[in-house]
């Protein structure tokens, strides 16, 4: 009881620290009780929404020109399954909608009818219209949930398709529980009305690569399944190859892509809260080493009084049993009331409906177990002791006194005595740093990994369009006949334009042994290119030597040096792996070829694209308007543009136009001409006038999907970010609170010799200088690798890392630790050279 | 007569203890004169200590003037008397209080080096001090806790007039050391006068005090008492202990 009533006075002459301990402790609790609580429930609730909507587990979808009714056979015969049934979808790839605030943004979607929909699972509607509000609808549309949860529609409101240029507008008529395809990475499905699904069947039926129509087979599928077995055997059974025009949308893919960013949070929450113990463990060591020597002469005085070792460890552990304690209680309370904020983050994460209850029993393990880890921690260090019997503790320890070499003589100084009795004093105690040292590293890589990530994110996609393994431009695809080189010629005479370089349209290509076909990508020479950038190896400079993405390189267990072999119109080229690069445009599937090593395996191939890179702060669309007047409009504007008013011949020239336009750019048709006769006049015109088929910009497609993840790790870098540096904060100012307290004597003998509190204080911070500069070029490095793997693990992308912003990160920690370690050590200006005297 | 070099005007110290103010100074004029080695004496809870801090500028009066060279120094805050002392005043303890993590002549050079530029001849003035104290290269490597108590104040008396301050205080230098130490640091105190620095020293040894050239005795918060003797050694010191016993005496020490 008398250990206690020591360690309760202890408590109330060092509030600051007991304070810090608590936070601390607070802290790591806090975001360890919410990873592990929101870890499993954000599985289980992806589970329960799957299970609520009756949802089967698979669908593998085939493009309707490869689909054979063996397929099913085969499957039938082949495997086990439950619930099959084959229906009609239409995939539509990247398409453009616009919301009803005008903002355009663009989703891979499946299209079904309510037929369909209701074959596969339950169709449970979570707000709907009723019957009588829907009967006033002409163009309804239901949404997965997602839609309603992450990007805040609500029914009744307008949903417009935009294809070919032309509005589809649909009304919102409910928003439902789905199973499979809900999520911007694979796509969303959406119900429509008979007619509207018609309609799209035919619109969407271009053949293109990104929007068909198809057939799914729909079905529960057990352990047995193997979906590229079952393609390969339909590829055996039908001699064709399915490689492109498949998609595998399967239970365990959907939980994958929807928990990864989750996942990827809540992991940085638990890697936050370990640096967070870690400092807290820290600043209890350095506390209890730097209270035993201060209170030396006060523990030989206890020990010669009959108090054993041990008994006065206790009173250092009880200090940190109640401090710590009520910092577990803290924490483990605040992760119970946070409980219906992190609903509505998992809400955010999945696009679906979130119910949990508080897990409390994970919450109070996480707290007992910090609880436990502080005790043991605060127990082996405030063992020490006993490393000082009576004699030695009433000398003040003579076992530290000092007799070893004078570091930094200051018979040599040169310039500024506080700093050299800063690095005099740094250097003698430099075993002290090392806790410092690893606790700065820690939290310096986890400030400069958020804010390089913030940079990053700070203009929303824009950063992550360059992880995307492709160069953000404007793609101009031409008429064929047209001559490139000369257009290319034109285009750079426009002032908005640095850059245009002449390429190859994106072309899809079978990749042997493999059902991840690949879209290839074609530079004559890559240092043209501008946001492709090997993360391993190098770039193609032969036409036998190809780079593949990070995500193609481990799905296929590729490395640098290895041969992949491309198969396109029966020909067959093998390639040498020279570079492996960070993509996560179309899943990763990119390829990237030199023009010579696109020309061996599409013989046939000619430059028709032109990319073209704008000048900084000049928009697509600003763009597009003036191309459209160097050029005329784009064979696919044209057929998109309704017709104008003017004399007949003007009429039936855009009706013509228009007409030519839609067989150009949606039928594969490469010339036309026409010849119309009104009375006498004979009114003639041909495809020439066209120049450009069509143009593209990857930027919708990347807002979509990146957007909303760029927006959410930008508030977690900005949330991780200052809390770890107030937690920076808070160990240096109680380190340099706790150093003035055990230095006091020697610092109240510097006062007697006149040097003033802002000397001492200077001493302090610059002393400690050096290791906070040494740890963040450490965590500098750190945070760079941390940054590539970091992205390369989650998403197969490497991120770009600004130097000026580590830079600048490095120089503000620096001056913010110096400034804190300061203030921290204000105490000094409490110490009375009075008062020491008279002691 | 020498000129003031320190004065004190209606001086008042007191402390609070658990609302209870004690008035240890009260009202106190004094005049400390260049060249002179005062010694105040007076008996124990006098107020002889919280006279010197306030004197020198370690602590602040409760109320009145502190007049060094004709500047006012009570109203300074508590970096401005930092910085005041650094030019002015030398420091020698009762405890020493040298820094313990520092060699002797790094004592000595810290307390220099706050003030002036490191230069050869400042380490070797230090190096000379330090060797007319009797302290030879070797003990200059030492550590604090590798001296005796009279090297250790040796090395302090050293490091306090490394500045050549204009006053050189001091709280009992000898209330710790043994008679053959004592005797050693009082010579060096002597040598120090005999060159012209000023003391203000604190001491209730009869021995210690012989060494000074006036003698304030403070009793109640005042000064009752002034003696003034010629420099030692330059009287009969057995004349000169009976004089200063009798007015010790007379004082009621």
């Amino acid at each position: 009881m008398k250990i206690l009533r020591l360690s309760l006075f202890n408590l109330k002459k060092n509030k600051r620290e007991a304070a810090a301990v608590a936070f601390l402790t607070m802290v790591t609790v806090f975001m360890l009780s919410i990873f592990f609580a929101n870890g499993s429930k954000l599985k289980r609730a992806f589970d329960e929404s799957f299970a609520a909507s009756g949802s089967i587990n698979q669908i593998v979808i085939f493009k309707d020109s490869f689909y054979h009714d063996e397929f099913r056979r085969i499957l039938e015969s082949d495997y086990k399954t439950d619930r099959l049934t084959e229906n009609p979808f239409i995939f539509a790839g990247a398409t453009d909608v616009r919301y009803e605030s005008g903002e355009e943004v663009s989703f891979n979607f499946l299209f079904a009818t309510e037929r369909t929909e209701r074959r596969i699972e339950n169709f449970l509607k979570t707000d709907a219209m009723s019957d009588e509000e829907l009967k006033s609808v002409s163009h309804p549309i239901w949404m997965p949930v997602n839609f309603n949860i992450t990007k805040g529609l609500r029914v009744g409101e307008t949903f417009t398709i935009i294809k070919s240029g032309r509005d589809y507008p649909f009304t919102i008529a409910g928003f439902y529980d789905t199973g499979l395809d809900s999520s911007d990475g694979y796509g969303f499905k959406c119900i429509l009305s008979d007619e509207d699904y018609d309609l799209f069947s035919m619109l969407f039926s271009s053949g293109s690569a990104f929007s068909y129509n198809c057939v799914g087979l729909c079905f529960d599928a057990y352990d047995d399944f193997n979906f590229d077995e079952f393609i390969e055997k339909c590829s055996e059974s039908s001699s064709e190859n399915l490689t492109s025009g498949t998609v595998n949308l399967s239970y365990e893919g959907e939980k994958n892509n929807e928990t990864v960013f989750a996942d990827m949070f809540l992991n940085m929450t638990a890697f936050l809260s370990l640096i967070t113990m870690i400092s807290a463990l820290f600043m209890i060591r350095h506390k209890i080493s730097n209270d035993i020597e201060d209170q030396m002469q006060q523990i030989g005085v206890l020990e010669a009084l009959g108090y054993r070792a041990h008994e006065i460890s206790l009173s250092y552990l009880y200090e940190y049993m109640i401090s710590g304690g009520l910092g577990c209680i803290l924490g483990a309370l605040a992760a119970c009331l946070s409980t219906p904020l992190m609903n509505t983050f998992d809400e955010t994460m999945l696009g679906r409906t979130v119910t949990g209850n508080t897990e409390v029993i994970k919450m109070i393990l996480t707290a007992l177990a910090i609880f436990i880890i502080v005790i043991m921690f605060a127990l082996i260090k405030a063992r020490t002791v006993k490393k000082y019997p009576p004699v030695v503790a009433l000398r003040r320890g003579i076992l530290t006194h000092h007799f070893g070499r004078n570091v930094l003589p200051l018979e040599n100084t040169k310039g500024n005595i506080n700093l050299r009795l800063a690095m005099k004093s740094l250097f003698s105690e430099l075993r002290s740093c090392i806790g410092v040292t690893v606790c700065i590293i820690a939290a310096g890589i986890t400030i400069l990994f958020s804010t390089v990530s913030f940079d990053f994110f700070k203009d929303g996609a824009n950063g992550l369009m360059a992880m995307m393994g492709t160069d953000d431009v404007m793609m101009i695809t031409l008429m064929s006949g047209v001559d490139p080189e000369n257009i290319r010629d034109e285009i750079l005479k426009m002032p908005d334009v640095r850059k245009a370089i002449v390429t190859y349209d994106l072309t899809e290509i079978g990749v042997k042994g493999s059902d991840f076909s690949g879209t290839v990508q074609v530079y004559e020479d890559y240092k043209d290119a501008e946001s492709i950038t090997p993360a391993f190896g190098r770039y193609p400079e032969h036409d036998n030597e190809i780079m593949i993405s990070y995500r193609r390189s481990k799905i296929e267990n590729l490395s640098l040096g290895d041969s992949i072999v491309l198969e396109r119109a029966g020909l067959e080229k093998s390639y040498m792996i020279t570079g492996i690069v960070s993509s996560i445009m179309n899943s990763g599937s990119s390829l990237y070829l030199t023009s010579d090593g696109y020309r061996r395996i599409d013989l046939n191939a000619r430059p028709n694209r032109i990319n073209v890179y704008l000048k900084e702060g000049v928009g697509y669309d600003e763009f597009e308007d003036k191309l459209t007047a160097k050029f005329g409009l784009s064979a696919k504007d044209a057929a998109a543009n309704q017709t104008v008013g003017g004399s007949m011949e003007d009429k039936i020239r855009a009706a013509a136009d228009e007409k030519i336009a839609a067989m150009l750019s949606q039928y594969g048709v490469t010339s036309v001409e026409y010849a119309v006769r009104i009375g006498d006049e004979l009114i003639t015109g041909n495809s020439r006038s066209f120049v450009i088929k069509e143009t593209a910009t990857w930027e919708g497609m990347a807002k979509t999907q990146l957007v909303p993840i760029a927006g959410t790790f930008k508030k977690f870098t900005v949330v991780a970010a200052i809390l770890i540096s107030v937690i920076v904060g808070v160990i240096l100012s109680i380190i340099a609170a706790s150093n003035v307290r055990r230095q006091r004597h020697s610092l109240g003998i510097m006062k007697g010799l006149g040097y003033s509190s802002k000397d001492l204080m200077t001493q302090m911070a610059v002393r400690i200088m050096p290791v906070i500069i040494v740890s963040l070029l450490i965590a500098s490095f750190g945070a760079l690798w941390l940054n590539k793997f970091f992205w390369l693990a989650v998403i197969g992308a490497i991120a770009r890392t600004s130097i000026k912003a580590i830079v600048i990160t490095d120089i503000v920690l620096v001056i913010f630790c110096y400034v804190v370690t300061y203030l921290g050590a204000g105490r000094i200006k409490k110490i009375s050279v009075n008062e020491l005297m008279t002691e | 007569m020498a000129s003031s070099i320190l004065r004190t005007e209606k001086l008042c110290k007191s402390f609070s203890n658990m609302g209870v103010q004690q008035h240890v100074i009260k009202n106190l004029d004094l005049d400390i004169r260049e060249g002179d080695f005062t010694v105040i004496m007076g008996s124990s809870g006098s107020g002889k200590s919280t006279l010197l801090y306030a004197l020198s500028g370690m602590d602040k009066p409760t109320m009145g003037k502190v007049l060094f060279a004709d500047t006012e120094i009570q109203g300074y805050s508590n970096d401005e008397l930092a910085i005041f002392r650094r030019g002015n005043c030398g420091f020698v303890f009762q405890s020493v209080y040298l820094l313990e993590n520092q060699t002797v002549l790094d004592n000595v050079l810290t307390g220099a080096l706050i003030v002036q530029k490191n230069s050869p001849e400042l380490v070797n003035k230090a190096k000379d001090l330090l060797k007319k104290t009797g302290l030879n290269d070797e003990d200059m490597k030492k550590y604090p806790n590798q001296l005796s108590g009279g090297e250790a104040q040796r090395v302090g008396i050293v490091r306090a007039i490394i500045n050549d301050p204009k006053i050189l205080f001091a709280d009992e230098p000898t209330g710790q050391l043994n008679s053959s130490s004592s005797k050693d640091v009082l010579d060096i105190f002597t040598d120090i006068h005999k060159n012209g620095q000023s003391i203000v020293m604190v001491t209730h040894d009869l021995k210690t005090a012989l060494r000074g050239t006036r003698v304030l005795y403070l009793r109640d918060g005042g000064i009752v008492g002034d003696y003034e003797m010629p420099p030692y050694g330059e009287d009969d010191i057995k004349n000169r202990r009976n004089k200063l016993t009798a007015f010790l005496d007379e004082m009621g020490w």
